[in-house]
This record gives structure tokens, sequence and C-alpha cells, in this order.
């Protein structure tokens, strides 16, 4: 007589899969808490300047005292002629800048203006203290730049911010 | 009859449910945050006076020309990274002891008595202004806003230790002159640079009086709001003021 059985024709169990869902469920909610959600893709090509020793805007973006404008090149460059030196403004995922100057620049105070007067029951700063967040292309002419803040200076929103990639701090 | 049993719900599918979602979450999301440099404008003015006058040594002007090159106190310089280095100069020259030879900013130096006498007589003209039947209430707040400045100044220095309260002249400030064309990475670099050089200042005073990293303090005060983190955030503000200028190109 053996002392071993023979497995004879006996399959392997399968293995149990019960407690799957729960993992992913587990990895789902630590996606959900570490990531902020994805603004819209801006229809202007951007693509930011390294730096360091940043100030970190999550904050303000989740209080929504913070409002994102960019600043590239457009995404057609056949177009590129049409916008002063080159570099279009996107505000709210419009390109706005036309020949005819409705849109060019002059547009930025219209625009803030208008977005603090829909949050204003919400947030509690008055509009000098919203942030308004520069977020402009490598090559951007900086002079652009001081003509947004020229037009966000006559409606008195005086705090700017220029977005830039952290490198960390090395 | 007997018992029926109720049938199990099939659970196998609720992976491929979360699955799903999950990966709805991993494609609308982002990790990365939105990080900047944050800076006031200054407010617009109705009537424009002429500049006040400021001595050259007072100034450290980084200039950046169309074709992106750098100029830093009327000195070409090659490289961006030289910035911090000059900005810590311009406020470590003479920080220890003034030196009036050199072309740098002077300090002063404030003293426990100074600031008590000053608080006194702002209180004293407030309470006389307070009496008279009609002040515009702007020079009223103007004198509390003052006050306060000076009541900050006088827990700084208590925080501080010292005798006297090293202070960099009021003037002292740095001026970022740009022109139209200069690329947006340039100035993002400056501002960069910038910001190093007054970080590494705050943080040295910070380790040495405190014995933790500015960065600590800035973070904890974010968290907590407390009063204490408060007023060394004001101290470090007060030794390295962050005075920064941008000049609007005008070419």
């Amino acid at each position: 007589m053996s002392k071993f059985k023979k497995d004879s024709g006996k399959s392997v169990p399968g293995v149990n899969t019960s407690s799957l869902p729960d993992i992913v469920f587990m990895l789902l909610f630590f996606f959900m808490v570490a990531t902020t959600s994805k603004e819209v893709d801006p229809t202007v090509e951007v693509e930011q300047p390294e730096g360091t020793k940043t100030t970190d805007l999550t904050p303000f973006k989740q209080r929504s005292e913070i409002d994102f404008l960019y600043l590239g090149e457009p995404r057609n460059p056949a177009r590129a002629a049409d916008f002063k030196l080159g570099y279009a403004l996107s505000l709210d995922n419009v390109v706005q800048a036309t020949a005819d100057e409705l849109y060019t620049t002059n547009a930025v105070g219209q625009w803030k203006q208008d977005k603090f007067e829909e949050k204003k029951a919400r947030i509690t700063v008055p509009i000098e203290a919203v942030i308004t967040c520069i977020k402009a292309d490598k090559g951007a002419p900086t002079g652009l730049i001081f003509d947004i803040r020229k037009e966000l200076q006559e409606i008195n929103a005086l705090t700017i911010a220029y977005a830039v990639r952290d490198k960390g701090n090395i | 009859m007997s018992k029926r049993e109720i049938p199990e719900i099939n659970a196998g599918s609720m992976a491929d449910i979360a699955f799903l979602l999950l990966i709805f979450f991993l494609v609308t999301t982002t990790m990365d945050r939105d990080q900047a440099y944050v800076r006031n404008i200054p407010k617009k003015i109705e009537q424009v006076t002429d500049p006040v006058e400021v001595e050259e040594r007072n100034n450290l002007a980084v200039k950046a020309n169309s074709r992106n090159q750098l100029m830093v106190r009327n000195e070409i310089i090659q490289n961006p990274d030289e910035i911090s280095e000059k900005v810590v100069e311009f406020y470590r020259k003479n920080e220890k002891k003034n030196d009036p030879t050199n072309n740098y900013p002077m300090y002063s130096r404030v003293s426990m008595q100074t600031i008590n006498d000053n608080i006194a007589r702002i209180e004293a003209e407030v309470e006389d202004l307070e009496s008279q039947p009609d002040v515009a209430p702007e020079i009223i707040d103007f004198k509390y806003n003052q006050l306060g400045e000076w009541e900050k100044k006088k827990r700084s220095l208590q925080l501080y230790g010292g005798r006297e309260l090293p202070e960099i002249h009021f003037q002292a400030n740095i001026r970022i002159e740009v022109q139209i064309a200069t690329d947006y990475e340039l100035f993002a670099k400056i501002q960069t640079e910038i910001e190093e050089a007054i970080f590494e200042l705050r943080d040295d005073e910070s380790k040495r009086i405190f014995g933790e990293s500015y960065a600590t303090i800035k973070a904890r005060y974010a968290q907590d709001q407390e009063n204490v983190d408060k007023d060394k955030l004001d101290l470090l503000d007060i030794l390295y003021p962050a005075r920064i200028i941008e000049v609007t190109p005008k070419k």
C-alpha cells in the first residue's frame, strides 16, 4: 500500500478572484484622491518652461480663486500670421485673437470681469486677490504678457501668476 | 415544500465595472500640479507723479533684450544661473557692516527703543486725529496700517533675539527689465533665479534662528495658519524683502 495518493485526473482548482473587485476599487479610490481633474485641453500649443521654488496653486484651484489663460502658438500653423507676433491667446478654450482686435488681449479684462461676476457668490475674496494664471509657451514674447497685465490692471485684478513646470527641489 | 434558497448574485463582472471606472479616472485626471510664481500688479494710478529718485546702489536691474542676452547691474552675463548669486550678493554685501564705498544698498539697524518710540508717536497721532471732527477715514486707516507695521517689527525683533533688527534700505529693489520680443522662457528663468536667491537667504536665516528650514515653516503655516509661524515668516520677510518690479517693455 502506497503512502501517497495518486492525483488521478484531478484538475487544478481555479484561482479565487472574488477579491479582485476590492483590489481594483482600492486603486480607483487612490487615483480619485491623488489626482486632480484635467482642464480642457487648450486650443493653443503650450510647452511650459521649467522653474523651481514655485507656489503650488492647488489650494487656490480648490477654492476656485483662480482663472487660467493660455498663450501659445495656434495649433494650425497657417493661422499664425493672423495673430500678434504669431502667438494666440486662449480664454476658456476659444482662441481669442483675430486681426480685427476684437478678440486680442483687450478682451482679457472683459473675460476676467465676467468670470468674477459669475462666481462672486461662491468666493470670499475681492477681485484684487483672484489669481489670473498665465500659462505661456517657452517662446512666447514677454511683451504679450505685459499686454495682459495692463488689461488686468485696468479692471483692478491685481494678482497674477506665471506658470512654469516645477522640476522639483534638486 | 422545502425551503428554497435565494440564488447568489454573480459578482464576477464587478471587477470589470471597477476597471472601467478606474480607467475613466486615469484618463480624465492628471497628477501634475499647477505651479507658478505669484506676483502682484501695482494698482492703477490716475495721476502720474514724477518718479522718486532712487540711488543707484539700491537698484538691482536684471535686463534682457530681444536677443535673449542678459545684463545684471550693467554687467553682461552669459549664464542665467549666475543671477541668483548676484541677488544673494546684493542682499549680503552690507548686511553685517555698512561700507559706503561699495555700490550696494545700506542696512539700517532698528533698536527696540526706536520701535517703541514710533508706536507711541503714532498712537498719539491716531488719538489726536480721532478726536477731531472731520478727518478723512483714509488718513486714519493709513495711520493704523503704519501702527501695524511697527508692531510687526516689534514682534520680529523679539523673535530675532538681537538688540537691533537689520533692515535693508527701503528703496532696495529688484527690477526686471525685458523687451517685447524676449522669450517667456528667459523671463521665467529670471523669476526662478530671484525666487531661488531669496529662498536661500531666508532659509539660511531660518535655520540659524529657528533651527528649521524655511520650506517647513511655510508649509506648516499654509496648513495650520498659526500665529507663531506667521511671526516667523514676517521676520524673514522683513530681513529679506522681495521687492520685485517688473518694468513694462517699450520696444
